[in-house]
């Protein structure tokens, strides 16, 4: 029905149930969503802790199959993992083993997105990420010796350094201070190709709790709510492009994330009652 | 709303697939091999089959007997009683040794775990012995109790000291500070808190130690019986052995699986009795 | 940079905790035996400190207790090596395929309480009185800790972990590599530690009941050394002197193996 063409992934009528290893108790984490997503844009979902992003997240990312429906890819059914669909994952993955560098070039080394580099050529992307994420002087030490902010920037230093095509994030910046919060969000617009036409533009799916966050990085945000998670709303956000942080104090900014508060506060506070 | 083809779902995961796929009814076979029991008997069956098949081409039956061969010596230990004399032997040796070793290796343990001062003194020797396996005690203690009963003893009982004292030590010293704190601030006076509180808490992994004794006598009884003893299962298998008996070596190497595992579940169950609130308590 | 605090952070715990009361017992221990030894007719067999000294210094410039030692530690390599690499291998596939774990779990338990003691008889049978009897008794005994460590290990790993090098498009056998094993390694290392403890108690108990059982045939090795001061020579002193060796290497080892441990995964808290 709608612009096909450009659809760079399709969610259609997707569902995710779990089963219970023991009990066999179904839980339904996803139902029924459709949802297309255009190449070149910027989606954020939204919803309260629970209603399935990340289990949308890691359906997209081909790490688990959906119960029912479909999720395409560039028309192509998804059927697994690919280094063009990369993720930064909620709790990171880091591998504790590898320093902060060896983790970031962990990619590059060991998967397809290193495969047409020489060694020169992986060393340098590694070098460019380091200083990307600010993580200079801390390239050698080991995840367990950083703080939580600085194993989120590795996690997204590696993410980006393989150059994946779809950027799936579940929560990438959830766990930094205010400042390096906002720094890191025009950073990832920039690294997302915000300045350049929208043929250029990487794919983003990016999870958060934060609506000015999603609201000042998004083309489009997916509202979810809960019991089962479903897609409650869809709001397109015209703010202009490229941004900067005058944006944040706009009226057109704060009709949206009130706008996106009326949808999700109910069930916000129904989940702490 | 358009009907795509839902049936491009991709159908076919192989075990690159995501986990938690849709449930899929399980075929009729598939089926049986959920029911408990069935995996490991057949893997059972099969080892059986691969030991048979060895042995048939191998056709030498003092290298590799046969399982029936093996089985009928089993039948024919058994109905002369010889077996569980042997067995029995070994078995009551285990025990005694276990219970010196454990009134010596629990009291010392507690005794270290609650005062500092006697764990200064007594913890480096210990730590001397300690690499001093039991096995090489063996020609010593050969000369001083000669071949005989008391020589496996011995060696158990000191083979199952350490793990019981070591392990006693840590869970007196584990007892958590603030159920001992808890239990002053009610008045509770320091024996009632030792025999009511720490005992209890270092329970769970003083019968950890004690499995860990089992399981290191229970193999040092063969070594010592074997060099040192007239008597007993590591007698009897080395007996067979010289004889060129491989039948009943084989079938008595079947039987001290059995008794090391049987005496290792008789601990789990009474791990279950006294510190029922360790689930899955333990070892391994 | 966490290597350098994991390795000095052991010695000095170590070099902190030493008491001067901790001496007492040996050395009051030593001092009756000396005395007690003193008391005994000059012939007497007896052991004591001084002739124990005595012998090892002896033991040590006949060249003796060096080769018997070396032969010991020859075997065990050997033996270790083997369980080492059949135990991980069995282990990485047990712990990473559901299927390969459920079929040869039962039987690998079946085989667990076999005191390693207990095939001994089946590996003279099949190999003789020689080294790769004792070799094979050894492989046999540092197998389970292994394995056992490296199952537990293994199917631990951190799915997380694995589903993010899935995203990467890294390969299976590649993440088996470079994701599995590495993540699996503190257990491998502790049941390599283990299995090399087990080990060195079975080389000797293999070569003392070798010693003593096959008619006496001297098979070399430590333990041997042992069977033949007991059944031959009747020197007590010498008993000794190899018990302490005995204990000593097993120290080394395990102190060896924690120090591998130390530098090789500078990565653990
Ligand atoms: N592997 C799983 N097995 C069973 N249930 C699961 C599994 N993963 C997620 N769920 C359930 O699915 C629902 C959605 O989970 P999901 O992790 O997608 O939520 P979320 O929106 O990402 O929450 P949060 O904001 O807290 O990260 C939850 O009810 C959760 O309990
Ligand atoms: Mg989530």
């Amino acid at each position: 029905m709608q612009a096909v063409e450009n659809a760079k992934l399709r969610l259609k009528d997707v569902t995710k149930t779990f089963i219970a290893p023991r009990t066999l108790k179904p839980t339904v984490a996803v139902s029924d969503v459709t949802l297309d997503i255009m190449r070149g844009e910027f989606v954020c979902i939204v919803g309260p802790s629970g209603c399935g992003k990340s289990t949308v997240l890691n359906m997209i990312a081909g790490l688990e199959a959906p119960s029912d429906g479909t999720i395409f890819m560039d028309d192509r059914p998804i059927s697994g993992p690919s280094a063009e669909r990369g993720v930064m994952f909620q709790d990171y993955a880091l591998f504790p083993w590898l320093t902060v560098q060896d983790n970031i070039g962990f990619g590059l080394r060991n998967g397809t997105p290193g495969h047409s580099l020489s060694a020169g050529e992986i060393k340098d992307r590694i070098e460019a990420h380091i200083d990307l994420v600010r993580l200079r002087g801390s390239e050698a030490k080991y995840p367990h010796q950083l703080s939580g902010g600085m194993r989120q920037r590795v996690a997204l230093a590696r993410l980006l350094a393989n150059g994946p095509d779809v950027l799936l994030m579940d929560e990438p910046l959830g766990a930094l201070d205010a400042q390096t919060r906002l720094i890191l969000q025009s950073e990832l617009l920039r690294i997302w190709g915000e300045t350049s036409p929208t043929a250029q533009r990487k794919t983003a799916i990016f999870i958060t709790h934060d609506i000015e966050e999603a609201v000042f990085l998004a083309d489009r945000v997916v509202v979810m709510s809960r019991h089962p998670g479903r897609v409650r709303a869809l709001l397109d956000i015209d703010l202009p492009r490229p941004r900067n942080e005058h944006v944040r104090t706009t009226q057109r900014f704060g009709e949206l994330s009130e706008e996106i508060w009326q949808l999700i506060r109910d069930e916000a506070l129904e989940a702490i009652a | 709303m358009e009907k795509t083809q839902t049936g491009a779902k991709p159908a076919s995961r192989d075990g690159d697939g995501p986990a938690n796929a849709a449930p899929q009814r399980p075929g009729l076979p598939a089926m049986l091999l959920e029911i408990p029991g069935v995996v490991p008997a057949l893997s059972f069956a099969g080892f059986v089959a691969l030991w048979w098949a060895g042995a048939a081409w191998n056709g030498n039956s003092i290298q590799l007997p046969t399982p029936p061969e093996v089985f009928g010596a089993l039948v024919s230990l058994a109905r002369d009683g010889e077996l569980f004399t042997n067995a029995g032997l070994s078995l009551s040796r285990l025990i005694v040794s276990m219970s010196i070793a454990v009134l010596i290796a629990v009291p010392l343990g507690f005794w270290m775990g609650l005062s500092e001062t006697l764990r200064r003194y007594v913890d480096p020797t210990i730590e001397l012995l300690r690499p001093i396996s039991g096995i090489a005690w063996i020609p010593l203690a050969l000369f001083i109790f000669g071949v005989g009963g008391v020589l496996p003893v011995f060696i158990m009982t000191y083979v199952a000291f350490f793990p019981l004292v070591m392990n006693t030590f840590a869970g007196v010293r584990g007892a958590d500070p603030k159920l001992v704190a808890a239990a002053r601030t009610m008045g509770v006076g320091r024996l009632r808190i030792t025999a009511r509180v720490v005992l209890p808490s270092a329970l769970p992994t003083i019968m950890v130690g004690v499995r860990l004794a089992l399981a290191g006598a229970w193999s040092a009884i063969i070594a010592a019986e074997l060099i040192g003893a007239p008597t007993g299962l590591g007698f009897a298998i080395e007996w067979y052995r010289e004889l060129l008996a491989s039948p009943k070596v084989f079938a008595y190497v079947g039987v001290i699986a059995g008794v090391g595992y049987l005496a290792d579940l008789a601990l789990q169950w009474l791990q279950r009795r006294l510190t029922p609130w360790t689930v899955g308590g333990g070892l391994s | 940079m966490s290597a350098t605090a994991a390795r000095a952070a052991a010695p000095a715990r170590r070099g902190a905790r030493f008491d001067p009361r901790g001496l007492v017992l040996p050395l009051l221990a030593l001092i009756v035996w000396q005395l007690w030894a003193l008391t005994l007719p000059h012939d007497s067999p007896a052991p004591s400190p001084a002739r124990v000294i005595a012998t090892f210094i002896e033991l040590v410039r006949s060249g003796d207790l060096p080769s018997a030692l070396a032969m010991s530690l020859g075997r065990v390599i050997a033996g270790f090596a083997t369980g080492l690499a059949t135990g991980v291998t069995v282990g990485v596939l047990m712990g990473a395929f559901r299927p390969v774990r459920r079929v040869l779990e039962p039987i690998i338990e079946s085989f667990r309480p076999v005191a390693p003691m207990a095939i001994l008889p089946i590996a003279i049978l099949w190999f003789g009185t020689g080294t790769p009897a004792a070799v094979s008794i050894v492989g046999y005994a540092a197998f389970f800790p292994l394995l056992v460590n490296t199952v537990h290990g293994v199917s631990r790993v951190d799915r997380k972990l694995v589903q993010a090098a899935r995203t990467m498009g890294v390969s299976r056998p590649r993440i088996l590599a470079k994701v599995v094993l590495p993540a699996a390694m503190p257990s491998i290392m502790l049941g390599a530690r283990l299995g090399m403890s087990v080990a060195w108690t079975a080389i000797i108990a293999a070569e003392l009941a070798v010693g003593s059982k096959s008619g006496g045939g001297n098979s070399g090795g430590i333990g041997s050394m042992m069977f033949v001061f007991y059944a031959y020579s009747v020197d007590l002193n010498g008993i000794v002197v190899c018990m302490i060796v005995v204990g000593v290497v097993a120290l080394l080892i395990d102190q060896l193996f924690r120090a591998a441990e130390a530098r090789l995964l500078p990565w653990r808290q």
